[in-house]
C-alpha cells in the first residue's frame, strides 16, 4: 500500500459516490414524474387520507425540496427512506438484511463462476486439441449463450421435479430462508453462463502464456508442473480475466433479479420487482441505489486486485 | 514528323498487381471456414424466415384461445402442444420469432444510430465533446445498465402511459442504456485513425469535417462496428425475454419467448413443454447470434484469431 494506491482508491470511492448519486437521482426524478404517486391506486383512500400519506411521506412537498430531503438524508444519514406501501418499514435496515441473503447466493455463483470457468478453461488450454478441450470449449459456447433464467428453468424442472424423491424439493420451496441446501441450484444457475465466459477467456489467454519464453524457461529449469502452471503461466493469464470481473458483477447482479423471482429467495432482486409491480417507489429508489454502489464497489476490488497480479499495473 | 511511340511497359506482367479485396468479400472469405459461425447464420437465417411467415400467416391465431385442450402435450396437430390456456404453441414461437427479430434488429439499428456519430465525434474532435461523452460512457460502466432500461420501460409505458407498452418501447430503452459500448469502440476507433495518412490527405485536399468522419473515418471503422452491432443483437433479445418473464416487458396476448417461459414456469411439474419450447428457442437463438458474432470478428480482425 503506497501512498499513491490510497490516493487513488480514495478517488474512485469519491467517483463511486458521484456516480451512484447521480444514477440514482435520475431514477428518484423518473419515478416522481408520476402523478399522484403510490396511493392513486388505493381504493379505500379519501381525499383527507390521501393528502395525510402524501404529507406523511413529503410528497407534497413541491420536487426540488423533496429531491434535496432525499439527498441529504441518503448522503449524510445513509437513511433511503420509508416504505409507501407498508408504513413504518424503513428501507436501509430491510435491504441491508436482505442485501445479505442476495449477497450469499452471489458470492457463491461468483465462486462457481471463477472455480469452474478457470479450472476448465485452464484444462482445455494444457490439453489443447483433445477430446477434454474439445468438450470444455463447446460446452462453454453453448453455455455462455444460454440466459440464467433459462438455467434455472431447467434446474427447477430436473432437481425439482425429475429428481424430486431425491431433493424433496427442498431447494425452492420453504417458508424459510437460510439452508445450505437452498444455494446449489440458483448459484448454480446464475454462475454457469458466466462460468462459460471465463473458460473461454482463460483458454485463450493460457494458450497464449503457455508459449511464452518464461514458461518453456520454467519448464527447462525443471519446476514441478503444479508451480508452471500456477505461478508461472495461471497468473499472467488471469490478467485479461480480471478485466472481466467488473462486467461479469454487473451481470450477477443482474441476473440475480430474475433467479430470485424464480426460486424465491427473499433477497434485493425479489424486492426489486416486487416493488416495482407494487408501485413501492420509495423502495425501487433504495434499491437502485444500493446496486449502483455495490457495483460501484466491484470495479474498484477488482481495480485493486489488478496490480497483485500484474505489478508492472501502478496507481 | 514521326514520333516513335514510347514502348509501354505492360504493368500487369510486371508487377504482380494483387487482388483487390472490399472489406466485406474478405470478411466473408474469412467466415467461409468457420463452420460454427455459417451454422449460427443458417439458423439465423431460419429465424429471418420463420419470423417473416408468422406476420402473415401461423398455423392458429397467436392470442386465440382454447384450440384444444389446456396443457396439452405435443400431439400431431399440435406439434409443441397448447398451453395454459389453449393456445398453439408453435404458432406462439413463431410469433415470438418474429418479436425477436424486430426487437433485436432494432436495437441493433438504434443503438448504432446513437453509438456511432457520438462515438465518431468525440474521439474525432477530443476536447469537451470527448469529456461528456466520455463521462456518460465511464458513468454507464458503473451502473447496471438492463435494471436502468427497465425502469425506463416502467416509467414511460406503465408509470407515464407516454408510450404503449411494446415493442417499441423496449427497443428504445435498450437502445437509451446501451449506445455506450458502440460509442466506446468507435471512439477508439476514430481517435486511432485521425492521425492516419488517408486522413491528412483528405484533409489537404480540402474536405470538411463532415466528409472525413463519415467517408473516411467511417468506413475504415466499418469491420469492428459490425461486430459490435451484431453482438447488440443477442443482448437486446435476451432484455427482451428478461423483461417480459418478469411480466415488465410485452403486454400479454403477446407471444414473447419470455413471457411464455414465465407461463410455463407456473406448470413446470405437469406441463413441462409450455416451458421448454420458448426456452429452448430463445437459447438457440443467441447461441447462433454468438456463434456469428465470434465469427465476423475473428473474420474483421485477423490479429484476434485463435
Amino acid at each position: 500500500m503506497t501512498r499513491g494506491t490510497v490516493s487513488y482508491i480514495g478517488q474512485r470511492l469519491v467517483l463511486i459516490a458521484v456516480t451512484t448519486v447521480l444514477v440514482s437521482s435520475i431514477v428518484f426524478l423518473l419515478l416522481h414524474q408520476i402523478p399522484g404517486n403510490a396511493f392513486l391506486n388505493e381504493t379505500r383512500s379519501t381525499p383527507q387520507s390521501l393528502a395525510a400519506n402524501l404529507h406523511h411521506y413529503g410528497l407534497d412537498l413541491p420536487l426540488p425540496q423533496q429531491y434535496f430531503n432525499w439527498f441529504t438524508n441518503v448522503l449524510f444519514h445513509g437513511d433511503l427512506g420509508e416504505s409507501l406501501k407498508n408504513r413504518g418499514v424503513y428501507i436501509t435496515p430491510l435491504l441491508i438484511r436482505e442485501a445479505s441473503v442476495s449477497a450469499t447466493v452471489g458470492f457463491y455463483a461468483l465462486l462457481i463462476t471463477i472455480g469452474l470457468g478457470l479450472l476448465l478453461g485452464v484444462i482445455a488450454a494444457l490439453r489443447q486439441n483433445t477430446w477434454v478441450d474439445y468438450i470444455a470449449s463447446s460446452a462453454s459456447v453453448a453455455g455462455y449463450s444460454i440466459p440464467s433464467f433459462v438455467l434455472a428453468i431447467f434446474g427447477l424442472l430436473i432437481f425439482g421435479h425429475y429428481l424430486y424423491i431425491w431433493t424433496q424439493g427442498t431447494f425452492y420451496y420453504v417458508p424459510g430462508w437460510g439452508k445450505l441446501e437452498q444455494i446449489p441450484v440458483p448459484a448454480l444457475a446464475l454462475g454457469l453462463p458466466y462460468a462459460s465466459y471465463v473458460a473461454r477467456l482463460t483458454r485463450a489467454s493460457m494458450l497464449e502464456t503457455i508459449r511464452t519464453d518464461y514458461v518453456r524457461t520454467a519448464w527447462a529449469k525443471g519446476l514441478k508442473a503444479r508451480v508452471v502452471v500456477l505461478r508461472h503461466a495461471l497468473r499472467n493469464a488471469l490478467i485479461p480475466v480480471v478485466t472481466i470481473l467488473g462486467p461479469l458483477i454487473t451481470g450477477i447482479i443482474t441476473g440475480s433479479v430474475v433467479i430470485e423471482n424464480i426460486f424465491g429467495i427473499p433477497g434485493l432482486g425479489k424486492e426489486f420487482i416486487t416493488s416495482i409491480l407494487a408501485r413501492d417507489y420509495n423502495i425501487v429508489i433504495g434499491v437502485f441505489t444500493f446496486y449502483a454502489a455495490l457495483v460501484g464497489l466491484a470495479n474498484l476490488a477488482v481495480d485493486v486486485i489488478y496490480p497483485v497480479l500484474d505489478p508492472r499495473i501502478r496507481y | 514528323m514521326v514520333t516513335a511511340a514510347l514502348p509501354q511497359p505492360d504493368l500487369v506482367t510486371i508487377y504482380e498487381m494483387p487482388e483487390q479485396v472490399s472489406l466485406l468479400q474478405d470478411a466473408w472469405r474469412r467466415i467461409r471456414r468457420n463452420r460454427l459461425a455459417l451454422f449460427g447464420a443458417a439458423i439465423i437465417l431460419l429465424l429471418l424466415v420463420v419470423a417473416l411467415v408468422a406476420t402473415f400467416w401461423t398455423p392458429y391465431p397467436v392470442w386465440l384461445q382454447a384450440v384444444g385442450p389446456t396443457y396439452q402435450p405435443p400431439t400431431l396437430k399440435h406439434p409443441l402442444g397448447l398451453d395454459q390456456a389453449g393456445r398453439d404453441i408453435l404458432s406462439r414461437i413463431m410469433g415470438g420469432a418474429s418479436i425477436t427479430v424486430q426487437v433485436g434488429v432494432g436495437s441493433a439499428i438504434i443503438v448504432s444510430l446513437i453509438g456511432i456519430p457520438l462515438g465518431l465525434v468525440a474521439g474525432f474532435y477530443r476536447g469537451t465533446v470527448d469529456t461528456v461523452i466520455s463521462f456518460f460512457i465511464n458513468i454507464w460502466y458503473g451502473i447496471p445498465d438492463l435494471l436502468v432500461a427497465l425502469i425506463l420501460v416502467f416509467v414511460l409505458s406503465d408509470a407515464l402511459h407516454l408510450i404503449p407498452r411494446g415493442v417499441f418501447v423496449i427497443i428504445l430503452a435498450f437502445s437509451l442504456t446501451r449506445w455506450m459500448d458502440v460509442a466506446r469502440l468507435v471512439r477508439g476507433q476514430a481517435l486511432a485513425l485521425r492521425e492516419r495518412e488517408f486522413v491528412e490527405a483528405a484533409r489537404m485536399s480540402g474536405a470538411r469535417d463532415f466528409r472525413i468522419l463519415f467517408s473516411h473515418i467511417f468506413p475504415n471503422a466499418l469491420g469492428p462496428i459490425i461486430v459490435q452491432a451484431t453482438f447488440a443483437i443477442p443482448a437486446a433479445v435476451l432484455f427482451e425475454a428478461f423483461l417480459s418473464f418478469l411480466g415488465l416487458g410485452l403486454p400479454s396476448p403477446m407471444p414473447s419467448w419470455g413471457a411464455m417461459a414465465n407461463d410455463g414456469y407456473h406448470g413446470l411439474d405437469f406441463a413441462p413443454h409450455i416451458a421448454l419450447a420458448p426456452t429452448i428457442a430463445l437459447s438457440i437463438t443467441l447461441m447462433a447470434f454468438n456463434w456469428l458474432g465470434d465469427g465476423l470478428r475473428d473474420a474483421f480482425d485477423p490479429r484476434m484469431r485463435r
